[in-house]
């Protein structure tokens, strides 16, 4: 669950950035002549209400329903009645409705305005249960997969998001900077310091993982499973402030040969720029070769729907979705002449 | 290798799936509703969503849309063969056809993702709540062992919150050190929400950033997550001195938790507890502060969901069963003081039950260090 700080700040994300989403929103529903989208959240799944209306359930879930002809966005929301105002106090759109049923009522806003073709983020993942409950209490609608036309307006991205997603990256850049692979004795020591810059700093979520052992895996491990550190490990946090997702991952060796190589990887990755357009991999492969370095495996992830990141290119994939000239996180994998390195970081 | 909890699971699983006529559950999880999948498969999720696939003959499949997930259940679960999968729904349509005519139940079925039911062909899968709700629910002794392990970590934490809660602080920084501390000790999940003030706040929700100042009732709820089972615990403390009214509204929920507890066995109904525990609000002309209104529930169960049924709430009839693990929380709004808290966790027994929460059961002050 969300347990760090919550809270909409005006300055950080003004209300003029929202309504320009919901218009580009609408714009692209016009485009695709649906009536309205419905869009679902979740812990998992928040990062497509919170990008058109600053928030995200701490816990639980709920449907946002933004018609295409105007009229204020209904969010209704499976979280008891008592947070009703504190809802309302971090979550600048939208009239807000808290009920077991959330379903329900946006079936009934539906019913209501006498939309028809009513648009669903991620139609395939989107619950059974809700699908069922708004084909029953609108009857005649048609429940359209809206991914595409909510993609496009998605593509926007503006300088609020971009400020959100440095303020992130600074946060995880905290996180990471204090360890001191001589001095740490578990696995465990590390994440803890890891998770308190990220929650001291504001961020209302860090995963922080680790790979406890490059010799052996390159599979980062929460605190629950992760074992006894080896000579090279690397630490991972996924982090989210307000809403904005970023990853950053270093690796650290207290094996003074390799700490050179270590650091000229670190140095590597730091001074990676995105291509203007054209394929990233072509350019990772280029900016990384020399020096016994070899690119392994790499993946970017991108904002696109409800996951706060999608894979959006790799090593195992071609471009085809990666969007040019926004922000994305680059997670990599190098081979430094036979030893194992890992790095991630916002590439903005 | 798996862990001797995940094997009596499995074991307990495969016999329901048989009472029930199951060839083939489904189970579906995110990081919110993480237990149906954990039971079966040991995986606690963290990103994207996965599907399991249970057959009767024990052979599952864990099918995950996370690559980094996909990694890390490698390395973690080696009891299911796991399946990474951008397109989640299409993958579990694909190995669901291969399983023929064979009966398919799912669950959380109202969760499940609206491709895997409809699609160009509708896969014929049956609710399958019955199969494993009641394994969630009511606990073999190698899990209460790690609700227990959870319990002791919430009373350490809570210690740790104590501590932390002095004037000038903000309420995330509390956050941020309880945090610290699960995740030293291997705890990689908790529920916590918070309240901070006096008679205006109604409940509990994440840290907005309220810098504490003497005289605030700080109240929160902890609950940590050990080896995928959760337990809690409610507190409340006072920012220096507590005041009368305060002192006051205390002991009417110190009074109703332990009514509630004592009414707590094996054959009696979640309604019981929730009754024991009002009747005690009644008693002081506070029954307006145990409906809807202020309080969401009087208490519910834990486990590898951390409010999982039964919900302890008059109108649920649910009889407790031995080995079902709850806590017993009177928290509502006080219209004197502002919204209080107190819960301790507890294992339901056959004439009783284990209380599992050692936190003393008082109203705490707190003063600056």
């Amino acid at each position: 669950m969300r347990r760090g700080l919550m809270q909409w700040n005006p300055e950080e994300l003004p209300r003029s950035a929202l309504d320009a989403r919901i218009a580009l929103l609408r714009e692209a529903l016009n485009a695709e002549k649906l009536d309205g989208l419905v869009v679902y959240t979740n812990i998992a799944r928040g990062a497509a209400v919170a990008w058109l209306s600053g928030f995200q359930p701490y816990w639980n879930e709920g449907l946002l329903y933004v018609p295409t002809a105007g009229g204020t966005p209904v969010f209704a929301t499976a979280l008891s009645k008592r947070v009703a105002e504190w809802i309302g106090s971090v979550m600048p759109v939208g009239e807000v409705t808290t009920t077991p049923k959330p379903a329900l009522l946006i079936g009934q806003q539906i019913a209501k305005s006498g939309g028809k073709r009513i648009g669903i983020l991620e139609l395939d993942d989107f619950p059974a249960g809700h699908a069922q409950l708004l084909l029953e209490t609108a009857p005649g609608i048609q429940l359209i997969d809206a991914t595409n036309a909510f993609a496009k307006a998605r593509a926007h991205v503006d300088e609020a998001e971009r400020n959100l997603l440095n303020h992130a990256a600074r946060l995880a850049d905290a996180g990471l900077a204090g360890i001191d692979p001589a001095r740490t004795t578990s696995s465990q020591d590390l994440l803890g310091p890891c998770d308190e810059q990220a929650r001291k700093g504001g961020a209302e979520e860090c995963f922080a993982t680790i790979a406890p052992d490059l010799s052996q895996s390159a599979s980062y491990l929460r605190t629950d499973t992760a074992g006894p550190l080896g000579t090279s490990f690397a630490v991972r946090s996924s982090l989210a402030y307000k809403a904005t997702w970023v990853r950053r991952a270093r690796s650290f060796t207290s094996d003074p040969a390799l700490a050179v190589r270590y650091a000229q990887a670190e140095a590597a990755l730091a001074a990676f720029k995105a291509p203007e357009s054209g394929r990233l991999d072509a350019t990772i492969r280029a900016h990384f070769a020399g020096n016994g370095i070899e690119v392994r495996s790499w993946l970017a992830e991108q904002p696109r729907g409800g996951y706060p990141l999608t894979r959006v290119a790799g090593s195992n994939q071609g471009d085809d979705v990666w969007q040019a000239g926004a922000p994305f996180v680059l997670d990599i994998e190098l081979s430094l002449g036979g030893t194992r390195w890992l790095g991630a970081k916002l590439i903005a | 290798m798996t862990s001797p909890a995940h094997q009596a699971r499995l074991k307990a699983l495969a016999d329901s799936m048989k009472v029930e006529e199951t060839d083939v559950l489904v189970l579906f999880g995110n990081n919110w509703h993480a237990d149906h999948l954990r039971y079966a498969t040991d995986f606690g999720i963290q990103e994207g969503q996965g599907i399991a696939l249970v057959r009767a003959d024990g052979t599952t499949t864990l099918i995950l849309d996370d690559a980094a997930e996909a990694d890390r259940a490698r390395d973690e679960t080696r009891t299911c063969e796991i399946v990474y999968a951008p397109s989640l729904v299409k993958e579990a349509r694909n190995l669901l056809s291969r399983e023929g005519n064979r009966k398919i139940g799912a669950a959380p079925f109202h969760l499940l993702p609206y491709g895997l039911l409809h699609g160009e062909k509708d896969l014929r899968v049956a609710d399958g709540t019955n199969v494993i709700e009641r394994l969630l629910m009511t606990k073999l002794e190698i899990e209460m062992d790690a609700v227990r392990r959870a319990a002791k970590l919430a009373d350490e934490g809570y210690a740790i919150f104590r501590d932390a809660a002095r004037p000038a602080r903000k309420d995330y920084e509390l956050v941020a050190e309880i945090e610290t501390f699960f995740r030293t000790k291997g705890v990689a999940e908790n529920f916590m929400i918070i309240g901070v003030g006096g008679q205006e706040v109604r409940g509990m929700a994440p840290p907005s950033g309220k810098v504490l100042k003497r005289g605030d009732m700080v109240t929160t709820e902890l609950t940590p997550c050990v080896d995928g089972y959760y337990s809690q615990i409610c507190r409340t403390l006072v920012v220096g001195e507590a005041n009368e009214a305060q002192k006051q509204a205390f002991a009417v929920y110190l009074e109703a938790m332990e009514a509630g507890i004592a009414a707590v066995a094996a054959g009696v109904t979640a309604a019981q507890v929730a009754k024991a525990e009002n009747d005690i609000f009644r008693k002081y002309n506070l029954g307006d502060y145990v409906t809807s209104e202020y309080t969401r529930v009087r208490g519910h169960g834990m486990g590898l969901f951390p409010d999982q049924k039964p919900q302890i709430l008059e109108d649920v009839h649910i009889p407790l069963e031995t080995g079902m693990t709850i806590i017993v929380h009177p928290n509502t709004y006080h219209p004197a003081v502002g919204y209080f808290v107190l819960g301790d966790s507890l294992i339901v027994r056959d004439k009783g039950h284990e209380l599992l929460c050692g936190t003393p059961r008082q109203l705490f002050s707190v003063t600056s260090h």
